[in-house]
């Protein structure tokens, strides 16, 4: 009897200084003043948008003149003029295209845009404006900056939901075959075969310059 | 002399898996010479670590002729629990209270979760009799989605350097994963050989009935072996957090299959009451390896699953051949 009292004691003990040693108990008002803020990324996405993102936009490179970058040397256009914070070849950046619309559809606009000797087609995405291809064109996001990788995607999910409720209603209701439009987006190239044939531009300004 | 041969033809049926493992290692090592480095050998180490936890428990339930397929599940779980707790604590905001767990404290809740789950999972399979196969491939669904709500689908990053090291770290020039793997192992080990809950778990996989007459709980050392699989699925989260400094909501997916594999290749019966800790080590070394040298060999990512299912089969019918003799 006593064998096992002395048992139980013993295991209380250790059980006793294990929870002493596992949990630590404070006033939870005390802690928030420690606790940092949690990052607000519509606040952050907002400056961006309103007081960093303009002038990238306008420093955009167009296309041809990308064209030209990429066929003088490739491996200096893709480290001058693109960016991206993820693994592999698929790397950003922000173009300016100015093109005839030559359809309206569901999912895309699809412009014709170029010199008369080396036209070429670019859809501009309406529905589906997903992915990190604004954050990382912008080239104004730094990963150093974050702690976290889901504070990095929510400035992506903000963007995105800014192009897909401030940019495209007002475009997308008025935009028509045969209309002139100038447009700043984001395009995705692959590093390692790329080509501008087929582009897709996630805008983040569409105007029509001509109806 | 029949007995002479008997007794070699078991110690051949012993050895089978070393003898593949080294077949095996020769290969890859003639076709890479990448394979037979040290930094491979320790990268193939660490890597086997957990599946090596989680086989170890998966061994104990399979002698006891069941299986659990919640495993996967549960290391996730348990991890996103180390993790959350470690990083977030728990708020109570009505009485405004705080509490914070330190690297034991949530350590140690990770491997109580986890024990709990495999309780669970005990519980429903002796009190309702509901087939193992069936009863944890509910907690499998259950864990998940369990893990799903604890971390809101987003993993749980940044948990210190601290708690990296278990991953990560080195001890006495050992990855510290392989120090744990190695005592988890010992410990089984021992469990299985020299107590006697490791003749009652041989004894009900052998034979039920008979362990039942021979006045042995069942329903108790199932339990028992169910909680020990649940805390080393925990262990194993533990370790696969700390790798990654990351709880990812949907780790472990699949690993239930890696810990069955390396069982029945080490030469443990799927119908129980035979088998053993050293051949599921062997069998999950031999998987780790074949992992690790289809990578270094270039083999695409859909003919290593083709590879590794061939191997498993042909363990599977290599094994009851050697029973049929």
């Amino acid at each position: 009897m006593a064998r096992k009292i002395i048992k139980y004691l013993l295991l209380t003990a250790v059980i006793g200084l294990l929870a002493y040693k596992s949990v630590f108990i404070i006033k939870l008002s005390e802690l928030q003043v420690i606790e940092p803020k949690a990052f607000d990324a519509p606040a952050f996405t907002q400056q961006l948008w309103d007081t960093k993102l303009p002038a990238k936009l306008d420093s955009a490179l167009t296309l041809d003149a990308l064209q030209a970058e990429l066929k003088a040397n490739p491996g200096r256009a893709f480290e001058t003029y693109f960016n991206s914070m993820s693994i592999g070849n698929v790397q950003y950046t922000l173009v300016k295209v100015t093109g005839k619309v030559l359809s309206v559809n569901e999912d895309d606009v699809v412009l014709l845009t170029g010199a008369r000797d080396a036209q070429r087609t670019v859809k501009i995405a309406t529905e589906y404006v997903y992915g990190n291809a604004i954050r990382d064109a912008s080239r104004l996001v730094k990963i150093k900056d974050f702690v976290n990788t889901t504070d990095l995607n929510k400035i992506s999910e903000e963007l995105n939901k800014r192009v897909r409720t401030k940019v495209l209603p007002a475009f997308k209701g008025t935009v028509q075959k045969g209309d002139s439009v100038d447009c700043t987006g984001a395009i995705g190239l692959n590093q390692a075969h790329y080509s501008l044939d087929g582009l897709e531009i996630l805008p983040v300004q569409c105007k029509i310059i001509q109806q | 002399m029949i007995a002479i041969q008997k007794n070699n033809a078991l110690n051949l049926a012993r050895l089978q898996s070393l003898i593949a493992m080294v077949v095996l290692c020769i290969i890859i090592a003639i076709m890479s010479d990448k394979f037979l480095t040290m930094d491979n050998g320790w990268n193939v180490l660490r890597q086997i670590s957990v599946n090596i936890c989680i086989s170890v428990g998966m061994t104990l339930i399979v002698l006891t002729a069941g299986i659990d397929l919640s495993v996967g599940s549960v290391l996730a779980l348990c991890g996103a629990i180390t993790a959350g707790l470690l990083k977030n604590g728990i708020k109570l905001p009505t009485l405004d209270l705080f509490i914070g767990f330190t690297l034991l404290g949530s350590l140690l809740a990770g491997i109580i979760a986890g024990g709990a789950l495999g309780l669970f999972n005990g519980f429903v399979i002796t009190k309702f009799k509901v087939p193992p196969f069936v009863s944890t491939l509910a907690m499998l669904t259950i864990a998940r989605g369990l893990t799903m709500l604890w971390t809101q689908g987003h993993p749980i990053s940044n948990l210190g350097p601290a708690f990296s090291t278990i991953g990560t770290g080195w001890m006495l020039g050992i990855p510290v994963p392989v120090w744990i793997a190695g005592v988890v192992v010992l410990l089984a080990i021992f469990i299985t050989r020299q107590t006697r809950l490791g003749r009652y778990i041989y004894a009900i996989g052998g034979n039920e009935n008979a362990a039942i007459l021979s006045g042995i709980s069942i329903n108790k050392v199932k339990l028992i072996v169910y909680g020990i699989a649940g805390a080393l699925a925990a262990v194993g989260g533990i370790m696969v957090t700390s790798r990654l400094d990351s709880a990812q909501p949907n780790a472990g997916t699949g690993y239930e299959l890696d810990a069955i594999a390396a069982v029945v290749i080490g030469g443990t019966s799927l119908s129980g009451g035979k088998g053993s800790i050293g051949g599921t080590v062997m069998g999950a070394v031999i998987i780790g390896v074949l992992n690790n040298g289809l990578v270094l060999l270039n083999v695409s990512p859909f003919w290593q699953q083709v590879v590794k299912g061939a191997v498993i089969l042909i363990a599977v019918i290599i094994d009851k051949g050697g029973k049929k003799k």
